[in-house]
């Protein structure tokens, strides 16, 4: 059986992290899988290919999904680097809280919450969107939602940062993190009932525990997910949000005219600038793709930036289109890890999108600022210069 | 071909539903109701939609 091509590429290079979508089109028409030395690491690039590999974790297991044995032995018993069956009921104690049907009564408050801020900035005339928009909201949203206040609150941005950058191989980023990530760990291996707000999700999680619902000590380690994971991607996608329909007015347009094409907007956000860069699987046995085998125990990193614009599934992939309603997309993951928080970050993301299309008849950006992180794409600052309020 | 539901790991996202209304639907509480379980010819090519847009995995066509 054939060895994968090789490339010589860092995909933790700076300039890649920023910029990766070159790379990966040079990635894809290589091959399917390409074996990369200098991260010791086997890529899977194409559409079909991903989405088979989140759909089989019998080949491809979530015992190793960052990319540094301390992380991932920090993440063991969390249903994040699990598999079935064990996965199956810790899963079911993540999402518990956070299905579409435990959300519904949200989506009221977080419509208004959205609308409100909107229409401020709207008003305003020109705005940063990062700190005011893209990290204001899901941290409010989140805050409230699960019951931190205090001095959890105001460390939410830098722990939830932190705890993606350590899911990073060891390089510099990763090292500069680990104490961060260090103090939310700590802080979820101590938080009590009492720390969080009553009425709170957080707080029916410790009761839930209280009760033997949950078993004991599992609380901690579902809050800490529920950080860890709901923080950093809902901000990098409200953030693309502003940048996209501020390069692309004519989409903006469509948006505004046709409400309904709200989901289907976000859908093509997500598709068109994955959130999350890169994320990691283990291989199980010798996995054969394609005629080249990934051999037992390697490392596995999925590109799901790269298969959201092949060619060979999506027409004219480079073209940010919101009639496309792409809704197989992969930044969500796929199959018994998809992203458990998927129908929050929707709630948020479509509110903050009809609220746009209701408020904004139009907004000018300048000044993009992005910053390399090891999993995370996103803008770390973002100046809308001219906005007119509908 | 039959549309099974693994009933445990749905979570309710409601993909399937947009993609094949007529074959299943969320009831008030939120649960996927399969309302018609055994597809063939356009049902057949909605089912297979439906299996292919949950996020979860939770659908699959049996024989």
């Amino acid at each position: 059986m054939a060895v994968p091509t090789e490339s010589d590429i860092d995909i933790w290079d700076d300039n890649i992290l920023v910029d990766p979508y070159p790379t990966y089109a040079a990635l894809r028409e290589q091959a399917d899988v390409v074996y990369l030395p200098k991260n010791d690491l086997y890529v899977l690039t194409r559409y079909d290919i991903i989405r088979d590999a989140l759909g089989d974790p019998e080949s491809f297991s979530s015992t190793s999904i960052g990319f540094n044995p301390m992380v991932n032995e920090a993440l063991q018993g969390t249903s994040l680097a699990s598999d079935p069956p064990v996965h199956t009921q810790l899963r079911a104690t993540l999402s518990e809280n956070l299905t579409p049907r435990a959300l519904r009564g949200l989506k009221v408050v977080i419509d208004e919450k959205a609308d409100k801020r909107v229409a401020e900035l709207a008003a305003s005339g020109s705005f940063e969107a990062i700190d005011s928009l893209a990290r204001a909201f899901p941290i409010e949203i989140v805050a409230d939602l699960i019951g931190f206040q205090g001095h959890v609150k105001d460390n939410m941005l830098r722990w939830g940062q932190a705890a993606m950058q350590v899911l990073g191989p060891l390089n510099q980023r990763t090292q500069e993190n680990f104490p961060i990530a260090g103090e939310l760990y700590g802080w979820c291996s101590s938080v009590t009932a009492e720390d969080l707000t009553p009425g709170s999700i957080g707080r029916g999680i410790f009761d839930a525990e209280t009760r033997g619902d949950i078993p004991q000590g599992t609380a901690g380690h579902i809050i800490h997910q529920y950080l860890g994971a709901g923080v950093d991607t809902t901000i990098a996608s409200i953030g693309n949000i502003i940048a996209l329909f501020g390069h692309h007015p004519e989409q903006f347009k469509l948006v505004r005219e046709n409400p309904a094409l709200v989901p289907a907007a976000f859908a093509e956000v997500l598709r068109y600038w994955a959130p999350i860069h890169v994320w990691g699987r283990k291989a199980t046995r010798d996995v054969e793709i394609d005629g080249v085998t990934i051999p037992a125990g390697a490392q596995v990193g999925i590109l799901f930036g790269a298969g959201n614009r092949d060619p060979r599934h999506y027409e004219n992939p480079d073209t940010f289109d919101v009639l496309r309603n792409p809704v197989d997309h992969l930044a969500f993951g796929y199959g018994p890890h998809g992203c458990a928080g998927q129908g929050l970050a929707k709630l948020e993301a479509h509110a903050i999108i009809e609220a746009l299309a209701r408020r904004v008849e139009s907004l000018t950006i300048s000044d993009e600022v992005r910053v390399p992180s090891n999993m995370t794409r996103s803008f770390d600052e973002l100046q809308v210069v001219k906005v007119v309020a509908a | 071909m039959r549309i099974e539901l693994d009933r445990p790991r749905c979570e309710g996202h409601g993909l399937c539903e947009e993609a094949a209304p007529k074959l299943m639907h969320l009831d008030d509480d939120g649960e996927l109701v399969i309302d018609v379980p055994e597809v063939d010819g356009l049902n057949l090519v909605a089912a297979e939609a439906a299996v292919r847009v949950c996020p979860v995995a939770a659908l699959r066509l049996a024989a």
